[in-house]
């Protein structure tokens, strides 16, 4: 393969793939959104790359970073999450998934997997809005009001900084992360061709697919 | 071969070789969220106060501003954590369990030493890859302890001690200012001070003073004790009216209720079969 | 079909693609004794599964199998530096389906894509001309205007192209698309 590393100047290995994930805190409500690319370095291969999953009815989670780990995390995952539904005869909680990746991804600590998750949802009973990320080896990080992970995570800390307003309400908060994410990845030369952007609230999922830049 | 997730206990390496790999090729590993840093911890009179910033940093960037670093071991130990954040949170969860058992298979208080004690031994075995940097604290029936706890295993049973990045200013207040014997107010000034100086000083400690007050009578957080750097009020109105984002497909997928059964119950119901 | 070590052609009529079952192919580049391992690996393997089981994987599942093969070989001491693309027609559902698959095992669904340097040139041509419903005449063409873009363009001589059918009707081989025009 042509050797990019002098261009791109091989930042990190999470950056390989290229991609970003953010999540929002809304009234009663979450919004979790990625972009579409996957690329090797400079060569984008496919702008229909989806990295955010349902894991619930409620509950999502995001694996921005290197694409193999993506897929094989989830997988990994999925498993554990099936396991767990199995043995306990119920649903995931938001923060019961928080551990879980915790656990998967500090088992590997000093061999890790490159991606630095992103999970939102809301609690199955109380309906409570969760949001949280979490970096490679497994350090969770809660705030109140959103979080950003992915190649563009810098340009994301920005744009949800001056758009986050408390109590948003889910068209609000479609907006707000909508725009967040693509003015972030229009700055960004690995991450973008197309967003993907899910609102979850107490009776339903609302999925959209956004018009973004194809350059 | 091995199965898809065989049952492990421990941590695995089985990542580890295709990673050296990718170094070898010139990718350098990323960077994992550190904490800069500015944690302390003061003995007073009836007990110890433990203090902390709250940045949590990824690099140059600031992963979270408003992060806990005062963990829970037991009712009447608490411990400040500087370094590798993953490390602290699972080092303590790991400890705060075993203690936790320790308790109930002695059916006693556990003591400070013996936190101190366990920390130490299992930072040694990991001869400092655990990036762990912790200030210890509590209160038993032997009186107030804190306990400075460096990531090879060493320790330091101290009346006052400070840890992390700001370390250095943070511990420049203590030497000024502290005396055998404080007040309650006056620890808590002083220690807020402390990671005051850290947070001003220190560009990897930053925002808010947490502290933390065990007397014998058990443990207070105060998160947050002081609201160090208070932020601005955003001039302008940034609202995007609906409508803004160009969308290509919209699905909706309702989440329709079968049934609904309310069970109530006080406590959380323990498994003890 | 070239077959190059350095700057000697080794052999000029090669097969890089592997037939996993009657209607899977799997085309594998990368480091020269890898490929053929791997691919065989790959290849018995679902035959194995097909005498086992009476029946053949789909390709979806074929892949999935393949990227947890390369996935686990990956984290091994001696990891295969395998790229590959594997086509197949699933009878079950009707659809024809290409997967993309690096040696880091991060497998994707494309259209159309091609590894190595001849991607280079190639991947744009396909990008202006690739259609969605293309007939196989149509879909000959447009890799026989890849192969011209690489006669003319790349400095190294890759002249015959092996090509292969994969259709409801199974695997048929197609004339090798031979390389025209100017060279570089």
């Amino acid at each position: 393969m042509p050797d990019f590393s002098e261009i791109f100047s091989l930042q990190s290995i999470l950056n390989y793939n290229g991609g970003c994930v953010v999540a929002m805190r809304g009234k009663n409500c979450v919004a979790i959104a990625c972009d579409l690319r996957f690329g090797v370095q400079a060569q984008t291969i496919s702008t229909d790359f989806e990295r955010v999953f349902e894991v619930g009815p409620h509950l999502y989670i995001g694996l921005p970073g290197l694409a193999t780990d993506t897929q094989t995390v989830f997988q990994r995952l999925q498993f554990r999450i099936k396991m767990y539904e199995m043995r306990e005869g119920r649903r995931v909680k938001p923060r019961t998934l928080m551990a879980m990746v915790q656990n998967l991804l500090y088992e590997r600590r000093f061999g890790p997997y490159f991606v630095e998750p992103v999970i939102a949802g809301l609690h199955p009973t109380t309906k409570e809005p969760y949001i949280c990320a979490l970096d490679l080896i497994g350090c969770e990080c809660e705030p109140e009001d959103f979080v950003v992970s992915g190649t563009c995570s810098e340009s994301l800390y920005g744009m949800c900084e001056t758009t986050w307003r408390e109590d948003m309400e889910p068209d609000d908060l479609f907006e707000c992360i909508s725009q967040s994410l693509v003015n972030a990845f229009d700055r960004d030369a690995l991450s973008g061709w197309g967003a993907v952007v899910h609102v979850i609230e107490q009776d339903k999922v609302t999925t959209r697919y956004l018009k973004c830049r194809q350059d | 071969m091995d199965s898809l997730e065989d049952i492990h206990t421990g941590f695995q390496f089985s990542n580890f070789a295709r990673n050296e790999t990718l170094v070898a090729k010139g990718f350098p590993m990323p960077k994992s969220r550190k904490t800069g840093t500015t944690i302390a911890g003061v003995v007073f009179k009836d007990g110890v106060v433990l203090g902390a910033d709250t940045r949590a940093t990824e690099g140059d960037i600031i992963a979270d501003k408003n992060c806990s670093k005062i963990h829970y071991l037991q009712p009447n130990m608490y411990c400040c954590g500087a370094g590798t954040a993953a490390d602290l949170v699972m080092t303590t969860q790991l400890m705060a369990s075993q203690l936790e058992l320790h308790r109930l298979n002695t059916g006693r208080q556990v003591p400070v030493v013996a936190a101190n004690r366990m920390l130490k031994q299992m930072l040694f075995r990991y001869q400092g890859y655990i990036g762990a940097a912790l200030v210890l604290g509590g209160v038993d029936k032997h009186g107030s302890h804190i306990y400075s706890i460096h990531p090879h295993g060493s320790t330091d049973r101290l009346p006052y001690t400070t840890m992390g990045s700001g370390s250095l200013a943070a511990m420049s207040v203590f030497e000024v200012h502290w005396k055998p014997d404080l007040e309650l107010e006056e620890a808590k000034q002083l220690v807020r001070d402390a990671i005051a100086g850290g947070i001003f000083n220190d560009l990897g400690s930053g925002s808010n003073v947490d502290l933390c007050i065990i007397t014998k009578d058990g443990a207070t957080m105060l998160r947050p004790y002081d609201v160090a750097n208070v932020k601005g009020q955003r001039q302008g109105k940034y609202i995007y009216k609906t409508g803004t984002t160009d969308i290509l497909s919209t699905s909706v997928r309702p989440i329709q209720i079968v049934s609904e059964t309310v069970r109530k119950v006080g406590e959380e119901e323990m498994e003890t079969a | 079909m070239s077959h190059l070590q350095s700057i000697m052609v080794q052999k000029s009529d090669d097969d890089k693609m592997h037939q996993l079952s009657s209607n899977l192919i799997m085309a594998v580049s990368g480091e020269a004794g890898d490929t053929t391992q791997f691919a065989e690996y790959i290849a018995k393997n679902i035959q194995l599964y097909k005498m086992r089981n009476g029946y053949e994987l789909t390709p979806s599942a074929a892949v999935h199998f393949t990227r947890h093969t390369l996935a686990t070989h990956l984290r091994s001491r001696e990891p295969y530096f395998v790229n590959l693309l594997m086509g197949g027609f699933d009878p079950d559902s009707n659809t024809s389906e290409l997967y993309y698959m690096d040696y880091l095992a991060a497998s994707v669904p494309v259209k159309y894509y091609a590894f190595g340097y001849g991607g280079m040139f190639t991947l744009a041509v396909m990008d202006k001309d690739y259609r969605p419903n293309m007939n196989v005449d149509e879909a000959y063409e447009l890799l026989k205007k890849c192969a011209n873009e690489i006669k003319r363009r790349f400095i190294i001589n890759l002249p015959k192209f092996r090509v292969r059918v994969i259709s409801k009707d199974g695997i048929k081989e197609l004339p090798y698309v031979v390389a025209e025009g100017e060279a570089a």
